[in-house]
């Protein structure tokens, strides 16, 4: 195995960004030069003045939001919002707008990189990569067997196609989003208990409650106008339950300050308050909820004067609230959140997640106007079998789901394969578009897996921290640069809409992912499962819905009006039981709780110490983003990257505005600026969870703030396998006290 | 004829960045530029908290402080209200910048003309384009069009939710805030 470069063994071998180039291999200067003759090449074509409108998908998040790109002499111009778009509802956020510029950074991949002896990367040219990759793997497989592969993605519409279908061709079922880090406890425990997500009906909501979700701190253009409509033109009563007044509170009518990982309680003393008092809907429950009576008298014991104490709200509050809702029901809604403070953070996220979708349940708002909605998505035809051969399916369990037998199977817990590096049972690894090392969990623990891999292969659009510890890094080209597999959307509307390409590529030796696929798979020997160009692809994904790619391409998004949402209709639940589980066999096979009850978050303050909780900005949401220029220096500006400590706690340790701290956890030790305020809980820290870049390479982003996960011990929720990214508590000291 | 203005309703705004960015795209202003810039206020004290987010550019005062100290007129009012900075004119003196009162001129710096936030004018159209802030605002904070021309939407706006200037009639300007 080859060495790693380390952030700090990077540093002691040089001093700056000169070093790779001095080392004899590619560094700064020479990437700089490339780029100084793309730029000449966009000076030539200027003299075409030639103008043209792309429809494309954004890139920049999950959300996959619909835009029109505006291209001016075959160079990004600007980008608007496409208005048939459900998430971007005709605008565009400023990361969105910011992520495009990717495609001109001075800090892009150029070429195949491999990993020399001496821990330096050389380029390569691509099919010395193929056929190294090729031998590497197929000595692994024919070593190890095919679960000693696995492939971890960031979910986009191409990967999505062929990260499977090239894992199922090498025979390994071993393939993982980036989910154990984001949402997977909360979509995993949606799925026990109402049989998949749902979401809220903001435009009708007479009363919509948010635990821990912002959605102005991570965006989806339309919901936030959609909030801002009912902020400002409506009586909906819209309560914001969080340690920090993030920044939709300025949108909301109240701010309810929680404990960090208490919010079960708070909703178990809610479900409490409706049934004692019996204003939960009746005949929803009798009809649709299996295991109400087990759940009633499991929550007699959770009033509001118990979970005053655990999540710091008086018990009058919690009675309050849930009056509120019970009267403004079934227009009432507690929306079911994303990542924020149940998606992964806590052991008790999961069932925090299906005491929510049971509270919903209480308010009888399933399929009601303003309440919790849940609807369908079009399904993409069969493709012909001759030209598009599927591989045979993979009987073999994937790693880690005998352990975390509630993962959401389309998401898995990556963190199992993790696990499995370092046990030796996985040998070879893939990641997409995937900084696992530096955001998914501990990196320390990442950089001991990926070390005791035989192969590492990360593709990417730029050097993350995760390209660092790979053995060879294929170099994309950016979102704008290429056509992807068709999008299709569900919802209330059934959508279907291209990642097309925009513009050529600006950088000769860049490769789109179906190229890469396509053409290494031929070296390893599954040739025949990639054997069409992506065009051939988009053509007949929409052929098998009668469509076409120049139709699609016209309109940029089209309704397929296949769906069968109507205001009214309870849902059918895709449970074993097909009712809203409040007790769930399935769950307590798992080994917990089969009814939903209380827990408790796992670490917890001494004396002196603070709660940690992290989060997204509007301007940067994954790792991804923090290479990008002018991003970057909204953050450096408004100085984003502080650590905000309440004017109390502030006060009793003697820092001011600005001051830099010290701040450790039983993982680690960091220094970071602070910003006093009275917009987060006493006894609380909080802190964005994306910057702290350590690649050298991204000259943007490094070292800029905290990187959160450095703190956060090793672990994984119980049942689901996510990160629990918030299970840790802090210590801070002025510098210099 | 027309007198250009807009509306911010702050109340909606969520403190974004989508319209410097968009803005900085279509201007193409470099990375570190921007035409809007953003004022931030806490009040109140934990938990009766509130914080606001104040969307600061070119205001386009009728009685504009920066054009009156321009000493070679590259400042200048159009016929439509919106003032503009005739590049081949400014020496980048700096004067605007010290005139303004709310602090929204720049240094541009590939050109070294001292710029703002022009509607964004287009001189082919010979007016404002689809201002970029406008076309881009997630929360829909903000409202462009025709000061006299009742009917508009930024006019019964302004008049329904009785937006004011930023700072009284310092200036005259013609961004009308809705605070809150």
């Amino acid at each position: 195995m080859t060495k790693r470069i380390t952030r700090r063994s990077f540093l002691r071998a040089s001093a700056g960004s000169a070093a790779l180039a001095s080392a004899g291999v590619v560094g700064f200067a020479d990437w700089q030069a490339e780029r100084a003759h793309a730029d000449e090449a966009a000076d030539a074509a200027q003299a075409t003045g030639e103008t043209k409108r792309v429809s494309t998908l954004c890139n920049g998040c999950t959300n996959e939001c619909g835009l029109w790109v505006n291209v001016k002499d075959g160079v990004i111009h600007t980008l608007e919002g496409n208005p048939e778009s459900p998430n971007s509802g005709g605008r565009m956020c400023g990361r969105g707008h910011g992520f495009a510029q990717m495609t001109y950074s001075a800090d892009r991949l150029l070429h195949p990189m491999k990993r020399m002896e001496n821990g330096d990367f050389e380029p390569i040219s691509w099919d010395q990569a193929y056929l190294e990759i090729a031998s590497k793997l197929t000595a692994i497989i024919a070593k190890n067997g095919p679960q000693a592969f696995a492939f971890i993605r960031d979910p986009r519409p191409n990967i999505n196609f062929y990260g499977p279908r090239f894992t199922a061709a090498l025979g390994s079922s071993n393939i993982y989003t980036h989910g154990a880090s984001c949402n997977l406890s909360l979509q995993s425990a949606y799925r026990a208990t109402i049989g998949g997500g749902f979401s809220a009906d903001i435009a009708n909501a007479k009363m919509i409650m948010f635990i821990g979700r912002s959605y102005a701190d991570g965006i989806t253009p339309a919901n936030v106008k959609a909030l801002a409509n009912l902020s400002t033109g409506t009586e909906c009563h819209i309560v914001i339950v969080d340690p920090r007044f993030n920044n939709s509170g300025h949108l909301a009518d109240q701010w309810v300050p929680i404990k960090p990982g208490t919010d079960l309680a708070f909703v178990l003393a809610m479900s409490n308050v409706l049934i004692e008092d019996e204003l939960y809907d009746k005949d929803f429950v009798d009809k649709y909820v299996l295991g109400f009576n087990a759940f009633k008298k499991e929550v007699a014991q959770f009033s509001p004067e118990w979970a005053s104490d655990i999540c710091g709200i008086e018990a009058e509050i919690i009675r309050e609230l849930a009056y509120e809702m019970a009267a403004a029901a079934p227009a009432a809604v507690i929306e079911p959140s994303w990542r924020a403070a149940f998606g992964c953070a806590h052991q008790n996220s999961f069932m925090t997640g299906r005491a929510v979708a049971a509270f919903n349940a209480l308010l009888g708002n399933y399929g009601q106007k303003g309440g919790a909605l849940i609807t369908s998505s079009p399904a993409l035809g069969a493709l012909p079998a001759d030209k598009f051969p599927s591989p045979p399916l993979v009987d073999t369990p994937r790693v880690g789901n005998a352990e975390y037998p509630l993962a959401v199977p389309g998401m898995g817990t990556n963190l199992a394969a993790l696990k499995a590096m370092i046990a030796g049972d996985i040998k070879a690894v893939f990641f997409y578009q995937s900084n696992a090392a530096k955001g998914y969990a501990n990196p320390k623990v990442w950089e001991e897996g990926l070390d005791k891999c035989d192969l590492v292969v990360d593709i990417d659009v730029q050097m993350s921290e995760t390209a660092m510890l790979a053995d060879y890094v294929l170099p994309e080209c950016s979102y704008l640069e290429r056509l992807e597999a068709v999008y299709t959307q569900g919802g209330k509307k059934h959508t279907v809409s291209l990642r097309d390409k925009a513009i050529d590529i600006v950088h000769p030796d860049t490769r789109p992912l179906d190229q890469i696929m396509r053409e290494l798979s031929a070296v390893i020997g599954v040739g025949k499962y990639f054997d069409f160009t992506i065009d051939e692809l988009v053509e007949a994904q929409l052929n098998s819905i009668g469509l076409t790619t120049e139709e699609l391409r016209e309109k940029g998004i089209i309704d397929l009006g296949t769906s069968d949402f109507e205001y009214g209709k309870v849902p059918a639940f895709a449970t074993p039981s097909g009712k809203i589980e409040f007790y769930s066999v399935t769950v307590g096979k798992a080994g917990l709780s089969p009814i939903i009850t209380w827990q408790d978050r796992k670490a917890h303050p001494a004396e002196g110490e603070f709660y940690f909780v992290g989060g997204k900005q509007s301007v940067q949401s994954h790792t991804m983003t923090t290479s990008i220029e002018a991003l970057m220096n909204i953050s450096k500006e408004y100085k984003l990257e502080r650590l905000w400590v309440n004017a109390s706690d502030a006060e009793a340790l003697g820092i001011k505005e600005d001051d830099t701290v010290e701040i450790s956890s039983s993982e680690y030790t960091d220094t970071i600026r602070v910003h006093v305020t009275e917009r987060i809980m006493p006894g609380v820290v909080w802190a964005p969870t994306h910057y702290g870049g350590s690649s050298p390479y991204l000259t943007q982003g490094y070292d800029f703030g905290i990187c959160v996960p450095n703190f956060q011990p090793f672990d994984m929720e119980p049942g689901t396998g996510a990160t629990m990214s918030q299970e840790f508590t802090v210590s801070i000291k002025k510098v210099g006290a | 004829m027309a007198r250009y203005g807009m509306l911010i309703d702050t109340r909606r705004c969520v403190g974004c960045f989508a319209c410097r960015l968009a803005c900085q795209m279509k201007n193409t202003l470099g990375p570190k530029e921007g035409f809007v810039h953003f004022e931030h206020l806490e009040t109140g004290a934990f938990p009766h908290v509130d914080a606001e987010v104040i969307p600061m550019q070119c205001m386009h005062c009728e009685d504009a402080p920066c054009q009156h100290v321009c000493p070679t007129g590259a400042t200048h009012t159009t016929e439509d209200g919106v003032v503009l900075v005739e590049e081949s004119k400014c020496i980048g003196c700096k004067y605007c910048m010290v005139a303004c009162p709310y602090s929204v001129r720049m240094i541009e710096e590939k050109s070294g003309v001292v710029e703002k936030c022009r509607f964004c004018w287009d001189d082919e159209l010979g007016g404002p384009n689809n201002p970029s802030c406008v076309a881009t605002c997630i929360a829909d904070a903000r409202i462009f069009g025709d000061l006299d021309d009742p009917e508009s939407d930024v006019s019964k706006a302004i008049a329904e939710l009785g937006a004011q200037p930023i700072a009284g009639d310092l200036t005259k300007t013609k961004i009308f805030y809705v605070r809150g």
